[in-house]
């Protein structure tokens, strides 16, 4: 197995650091940008759906673990999540995805499927209480988080090893 | 056969792996609350947290200055408020006194300190910098100057975790503070609202909410927020009462838990949510 595969790995806990402590002073009504899923979708188009679906897999464990919250929630969220974003792995549109405002797209994609999925199986699994309004979960839970996420992803997109945004 | 499952797999592999670990993801689910799930997690929280806390020290080092300002501000109004309550606690004491009350309820304070969050729609839980080693233990009550902040839910030897009132997991009996009426505090991923009150209870915007000594969690009074709003529901006999809670979820960073967890005397007698959960 390549060594590169584990290079995200080792981010991770940085990263974690950093959403944990420096995030929450950003924050806009609770709501916290995601960088663990900038780093997966970032990956995840990089090499190709399984990886970005093992790595999700992987990411939420590490999360809900470390975070001490409910086991499997992010576990399930951040899989799915991966495996999104691993379709926009093709050979031939990687650098596209990469280097234009499209990564910022699949990053709001993403994330609106991440945290969706992680209310939706925290709420039912911890309080069997689905009694929140579908469209407030929608917009809340799931755009809000996205929206944050896609524009702090951007800076993935500036900042990236060409800077041309095609 | 071995050449259809090879095709199946080349054709489907994404799939097939992606199944397999959401599988996997609903297993870990449903092993959340066993003993090795919950050593798992005390032993990577504790690790991370260390070194958490360190950051966390650095981030704070630089907000000291003008915290600083504020809390001799702060400090000067509580020292007025210290001294008129000194008066209020002296009558009160005589009062008792002359009714016969034996007042020996002494709650010891562990100061603590906030060195990560979580902070989720459903789930938002703090990582405080004690632990077992200064007698912190799950089921605690976590405070600050402004309120009831949540529950200890786990430690470690030097870290503990705690479930935020903005916790979908904590539920809490309380109480309207005028009108002693009772109540099932919990949170609705949006809102902190009284479930289940009927109708005819006697509640008003404006009103304190503090909580219970019914609670089979915190049974010591100590203030959770004010009601916001009543909404009314055209059928049924029962009111959803929104409330605004007395902290600030967002910018706590000093805290104090609360070194008492309720008697097993009493936590035997009732049905409580928070051991069905452990």
């Amino acid at each position: 197995m390549r060594s590169q595969y584990f290079i995200p790995i080792l981010i991770f806990f940085p990263l974690l650091l950093i959403q944990t402590t420096i995030m929450p002073f950003i924050q806009i009504s609770g709501v916290v940008p995601d960088l663990i899923l900038i780093l997966l979708v970032f990956y995840s188009i990089n090499n190709n759906q399984i990886y970005g679906t093992v790595l999700g897999f992987i990411f939420g464990f590490l999360f809900d673990i470390i975070a001490g919250i409910l086991l499997g929630s992010g576990m399930i969220s951040k899989t799915i999540a991966g495996f999104t974003a691993g379709y926009f792995s093709s050979e031939t549109k990687r650098d596209v995805y990469l280097r234009s405002f499209s990564f910022s797209l699949i990053v709001l994609l993403c994330s609106f499927i991440d945290s969706i999925l992680y209310s939706f199986f925290s709420a039912s699994i911890s309080a069997a209480d689905i009694s929140t309004n579908l469209i407030l979960l929608f917009f809340e839970q799931g755009m809000l988080p996205g929206f944050y996420t896609a524009i702090i992803s951007l800076i993935i997109v500036f900042f990236s090893p060409r800077r041309g945004l095609k | 056969m071995l050449r259809t499952v090879s095709k199946l797999w080349d054709s489907f592999k994404e799939y097939i792996i992606l199944i397999i670990l959401i599988l996997t993801g609903l297993v870990f689910l449903s092993l959340n609350y066993t003993p090795a799930v919950k050593n798992l997690k005390a032993v990577a929280f504790g690790s991370f947290a260390a070194v958490t806390s360190l950051v966390s020290d650095a981030v704070n080092i630089t907000k000291l200055k003008s915290e600083n300002e504020k809390l001799r501000r702060q400090n000067a109004e509580l020292m007025l408020q210290v001294n008129l309550l000194r008066y209020y606690g002296i009558t009160n004491h005589e009062l008792k006194d002359m009714l016969g009350y034996k007042d020996t309820v002494k709650y010891p304070l562990i100061p603590a300190h906030v060195v990560s969050k979580s902070l989720t729609a459903s789930q938002s839980s703090l990582t405080l910098n004690v632990g077992i080693s200064d007698s912190v233990k799950p089921g605690m009550p976590v405070v600050n100057g402004e309120g009831l902040i949540g529950i200890v839910h786990s430690v470690s030897e030097n870290y503990s975790i705690v479930r935020t009132l903005k916790n979908r997991d904590l539920n809490i009996t309380v109480k309207n503070e005028r009108s002693r009426a009772d109540a099932i505090l919990k949170w609705n991923g949006e809102d902190l609202v009284l479930v289940d009150v009927p109708k005819t209870y006697d509640i008003e915007p404006g009103d304190r909410i503090i909580t219970s000594d019914l609670s089979s969690i915190v049974a010591v009074p100590i203030g959770v927020g004010v009601v916001t709003q009543l909404s009314k529901v055209e059928t049924g006999i029962f009111n959803e009462v929104k409330i605004k809670p007395f902290v600030d979820f967002i910018r706590v960073e000093h805290v104090f838990v609360l070194g008492i967890v309720e008697s097993k005397q009493k936590n035997n007698l009732e049905l409580n949510f928070y051991r069905m959960n452990r």
